[in-house]
């Protein structure tokens, strides 16, 4: 029972963060998807998806990519291998550890 | 499934979030109905009996271009853009299942087998695959997929002269008259109710989604 509880401390506190676990959930399930998707679907204000974003970015686990939809900026984000590893073992942990 | 599992699920439904989905089915569904009965009705030196692979071509090209020239310039703006993951073991099982199943109706259409008797079989399927795509994410359209249902029983019990009659004007093939018939009304049938629900998601999604002002992320 210590060992399961103690588990709990071993999750990954990057994607731990709720606000990051969603963005981390949405593009574990696919290949890439832009920042307006992330919002609609996180409900989140620009600030704090871009703030979780660059979190992500730094940790290795997201990348992004700046470009254009016609003359309209887009950028487009994914889960990067090091990302969707993270991803998996922290769902393992959590399903470990409850 | 966990709840992990169904955020993961979200993604797949996002695909339908605008109705293209439906009416991109109600497009196929309603243009094979067209093709088929040109087919029927056209005379064997017709341009329709010459050139129905390109029209094929031309009406599957009609409905992936089409779809992606309005999720480019409504949906994307809107809800922002997803690239799905290529799952390739799902697409060739369906390409396989597709496959056997034409070959199926085909040897049964050759050898005048009377297969229309698998509508229901085919309309339980359909409003399955209906469900898991599109009515999993919103209840109301469970009507559709029990519409669906109940069309392909109703059509099934339909007498074999008023199916006969739809497929073909010739008395000469009676069992492949019932089929084709069977096939056209059951595809009119899908795909009209396909094009209602898709053409009421997409009112919804227009009402409930206003377009962005015009400005970089």
């Amino acid at each position: 029972m210590n060992q399961q509880i103690r588990s709990i401390a071993d999750l990954d506190r990057v994607i731990h963060e709720p606000g990051r676990l969603m963005i981390a959930a949405l593009l574990f399930a696919v290949d890439r998807a832009d920042f307006v998707y992330l919002q609609h679907e996180t409900d989140m204000n620009k600030g704090t998806l871009s703030s979780h974003l660059a979190r992500l970015e730094e940790a290795g686990y997201v990348a992004v990519t700046k470009t254009y939809r016609g003359k309209v900026p887009q950028t487009l984000l994914c889960l990067t291998g090091a990302g969707r590893k993270a991803f998996e073992q922290y769902r393992r942990n959590l399903k470990k550890a409850l | 499934m966990d709840h992990v599992g169904n955020l993961l699920a979200r993604p797949r439904l996002y695909y339908n979030i605008d109705g293209l989905g439906e009416l991109g089915g109600s497009v196929m569904c309603l243009g094979y109905a067209l093709l088929l009965w040109l087919l029927m009705r056209s005379p064997a030196d017709s341009v329709w009996q010459r050139s129905s692979l390109f029209a094929f071509i031309g009406l599957m090209s009609l409905i992936h271009y089409g779809t992606k020239a309005v999720k480019t310039r409504i949906t994307y703006p809107r809800t922002g853009f997803v690239e799905y993951r290529k799952r390739w073991h799902t697409a060739a099982i369906a390409a396989v299942l597709g496959a056997l199943a034409s070959a199926g109706l085909a040897v049964g259409f050759r050898r005048s087998w009377d297969i229309s008797m698998l509508a229901p079989l085919t309309g339980l399927i359909f409003a399955a695959v209906y469900g898991d795509n599109f009515a999993r994410a919103v209840r109301w359209k469970w009507i559709f997929a029990g519409a669906m249902v109940l069309a392909s029983f109703a059509i099934a019990v339909l007498p074999a002269d008023v199916l006969g009659a739809l497929g073909s004007e010739s008395p000469a093939h009676p069992d492949r008259a019932k089929l084709l018939g069977t096939i056209l009304l059951s595809l009119m049938a899908y795909g009209t109710m396909l094009l209602i629900s898709g053409g009421i998601s997409f009112w919804l999604y227009l009402r409930h989604t206003p377009a962005p002002a015009q400005e970089g992320q």
